[in-house]
């Protein structure tokens, strides 16, 4: 398979001659590293990479190893497309308030960005960015035998479309499940629960805070991509639904019990501190062994997995979210998806889906997954091939018992396009939900009445 | 003497409390800075550890390098304290000496942009700059930046001028000085002091700045305050290494409040500063 790997050799080489030339440097180094590239995989589409060469392109990421991935290759889509790409990287929490400062006011800095797929509702709503659909229709610009989007990850491609229509391509995404310490369950007999019952039960069982041992830990600081986020999958399994009569409801006999379920784990078998903790921390302290089990994002794995930190490496395995009482699983539909800035004109945004193509593409994926050079390989590519990939099923499994199965299962059967309340007005209801659960958590408010106090706030939300 | 001296005992402790309440973030950050990341999670948290300088090593020379970002809050910081001050004292000056129309109300307006909350004005300012191409650029953020620390320096610095008493200028004139001859030579080194908490505050602010920073600057200009907020990512927190940016963006800070401490603190006793400034 062709790949990009420079030897030790022309990386000297390149090195020395970018020396020797230091005023023509950096143009001399981007052009030897193209020149090593195979280029062969991506030219047998049958498109015009070349059509809008010179155009330049701003993308905003996360300050993520897989967006830093991308980064590195982006040389390669110069050489193939003549098209320069300058990237911004910008933390998740204002990557969302730049990007929409930036598409309200419609001065097209950032052509794409890394999008939260719950802000395409009021992206769509407001005409602020692109139906994909025209340009994946279009043959001068996607060769859709080459392309082949229905491998893309069929739940990350519902949850970035609005009334069918897809506005954001998934670049990298994750999804919900439970991890746990496989050593602890075997020592008493535990099987990871298939019930949210079992899933009390089992953190009952294992909790031993004299030990330093915690039952169970699940992200509860507030915020709409927080607690807001594990929550959701909770309220859905207990058969919860956000629009009742087409009336976006929060509270009712669902949701309290869903919400008193959340309430129980965290109050009983979670370390007291878990009630500000984000998923970070809850990795942190799993990866000291002081938690026994957590239901958080698949690609948590490799904070656990990581050597310099972890104290339980081998003793981890994984399983899908337990069933609810709907006999429903929940999983997250999260990614990062790149939609394209309607406010460029016609040649930017030629630019830019080229750009969107070649990054979601089946060769950058695997380009930037088992194929990367450096460290970090990415656990979400937005593939359904790759992940049949024998060498990318085999890295993977490296973080742990069932890793694939476990994340494979929950992207295909476990998710819910209606996991979260996706309408334009999402931010604040996000909010406003995420203040809801804290106060029921940290014991402010009964859960009732936290309930109906976030259907009062959100109702003149839905109608301004 | 007795209950005097139990008097001075008990403040002792009150306030030995509340220093190490207030030093303990410091504390926190220093010493989690010269940990690895595996101690940093330690349990119980290891007081006694073997220091390494691997953190620093990492935030200043490894590939995320903060030094263009330090150097960024230094240009920005720098600029905006000498523009800020070329400005603020004639127009101090004029505030508090010279007579003229509309006298009352341009001193109302200095403090027109002190009044919304700064989230308010950040868009118009995204697209101010935006449509004269200064986004991420020095002199626009130095330029956004003069709109809260102008106002905020004169009018910290009028206080500090009608302190002086008029006889003194009167002097200067009859012994036929200029106005502004007198304004350099007899008023300025009187209130020398006032300056030089002036120039602190202000650059405090546009160093501690966040807010605006992290909207209007980009790749090119992105001052530590932003940059240390990647180390805190979607992915991980790394902790050693946030700890050491966080030491290192506070080092210039330290040493500027040290130094100019005598004058702080007699600014503040002024009771012109109440609230120190807005951020």
């Amino acid at each position: 398979m062709p790949s990009f790997t420079p030897t030790r050799r022309t990386l000297l080489k390149t090195g020395t001659a970018a020396a020797a030339f230091a005023t023509v440097g950096p143009a001399f180094l981007r052009q030897a590293a193209a020149q090593d590239v195979d280029l062969a995989p991506y030219k047998s589409a049958q498109i015009d990479w070349q059509q809008v060469s010179g155009e330049t392109i701003t993308v905003a990421v996360i300050p993520a190893s897989y967006f830093e991935n991308l980064i590195t290759l982006a040389p390669q889509f110069k050489a193939l497309t003549g098209i320069d790409v300058r990237f911004e990287k910008i933390p998740p929490a204002q990557i969302r308030q730049k990007s929409v400062i930036d598409l309200t006011s419609k001065t097209g800095t950032y052509a794409t960005h890394a999008a939260d797929p719950m802000y395409y509702a009021l992206y769509a709503a407001n005409k602020w960015v692109e139906p994909l659909d025209t340009y994946l229709a279009d043959k001068s610009l996607t060769d859709p035998a080459w392309f082949k989007l229905d491998d893309i990850i069929p739940a990350w491609r519902s949850a970035n479309g609005i009334d069918g229509k897809l506005y954001g391509m998934p670049y990298d995404g994750e999804v919900t499940i439970q991890v746990y310490r496989k050593d602890l369950y075997d020592a008493k007999g535990l099987k990871p629960a298939d019930t949210l019952e079992a899933y009390m039960s089992n953190a009952a069982a294992l909790n031993t805070p004299n030990d330093r041992v915690w039952g169970a830990a699940l992200r509860g600081v507030a915020g709409a991509g927080q607690n807001m986020y594990i929550y959701p999958s909770i309220f859905r399994e207990f058969g919860g639904d956000w629009m009742k009569g087409g009336k976006l409801t929060v509270n009712g006999p669902e949701a309290e019990a869903a919400l008193a379920w959340y309430v129980d784990i965290m109050k009983k078998y979670a370390p007291t501190a878990a009630a500000n903790w984000n998923w970070p921390d809850i990795a942190d302290a799993f990866s000291q062994g002081t938690v026994a089990s957590y239901i958080d994002a698949h690609s948590s794995a490799s904070v656990i997995n990581n050597p310099e930190k972890s104290k339980i490496i081998g003793k981890v395995a994984y399983a899908r979210w337990p069933k609810g009482p709907s006999g429903k699983r929940t999983t997250s539909i999260w990614n990062w998806g790149f939609p394209i800035n309607s406010a460029l004109p016609e040649k930017k945004r030629k630019a830019t889906w080229l750009f969107i193509q070649w990054a979601a593409s089946a060769e950058t994926q695997a380009r930037t997954a088992h194929k990367f050079a450096g460290p970090t390989k990415r656990s979400g590519v937005n593939r359904t091939s790759v992940w049949k990939d024998p060498d990318y099923i085999k890295l993977m499994n490296g973080f742990g018992e069932n890793f694939v199965a476990a994340t494979m299962g929950a992207l295909q059967e476990d998710t819910d396009v209606d996991w979260r309340p996706r309408v334009p007005q999402w931010p604040a209801i996000g909010d406003t939900m995420a203040t809801a659960i804290q106060s029921a958590l940290s014991g402010q408010a009964t859960i009732k009445a936290a309930l109906d106090d976030a259907q009062r706030r959100i109702e003149p939300m839905m109608r301004g | 003497m007795t209950a005097k001296r139990l008097r001075v005992f008990a403040l002792l402790a009150i306030s030995t409390i509340f220093l190490l309440a207030w030093a303990f973030p410091i504390i926190w950050s220093v010493l989690n800075s010269l940990k690895t990341d595996s101690d940093v999670l330690a349990y119980p948290p290891k007081l006694v550890f073997t220091p390494t300088l691997e953190a620093y090593r990492d935030v200043l020379f490894g590939s995320g390098s903060i030094l263009p970002n330090l150097l960024s809050s230094v240009i920005i910081s720098v600029g905006t304290t000498i523009v800020t001050m070329l400005m603020a004292v004639p127009a101090a000056y004029a505030l508090a000496r010279l007579r003229f129309r509309g006298k009352r109300f341009a001193g109302f307006y200095v403090l027109a942009t002190q009044m919304l909350p700064p989230v308010g004005i950040i868009i118009p300012y995204f697209l101010v700059l935006r449509n004269i191409g200064w986004i991420d650029t020095y002199q626009g953020i130095i330029l956004i930046y003069l709109s809260f620390s102008l106002p905020f320096a004169i009018w910290l610095l009028v206080s500090y001028f009608e302190d002086i008493p008029f006889e003194m200028e009167e002097a200067a004139y009859l012994d036929g000085a200029s106005r502004l001859k007198t304004l350099w030579r007899i008023i300025i080194p009187q209130v020398r002091g006032g300056i030089a908490v002036t120039i602190v505050f202000v650059f405090l602010n546009a160093w501690n700045e966040f807010l605006f920073a992290v909207v209007l600057s980009g790749n090119t200009v992105r001052p530590v305050t932003v940059a240390m907020f990647n180390f805190v990512s979607v992915e991980q927190t790394l902790w050693a290494k946030l700890a050491a940016v966080s030491v290192l963006a506070m080092l210039p800070v330290v040493v500027l409040g040290v130094v100019a401490q005598k004058h702080i603190v007699k600014g503040l006793t002024v009771g012109a500063v109440k609230g120190g400034g807005r951020r």
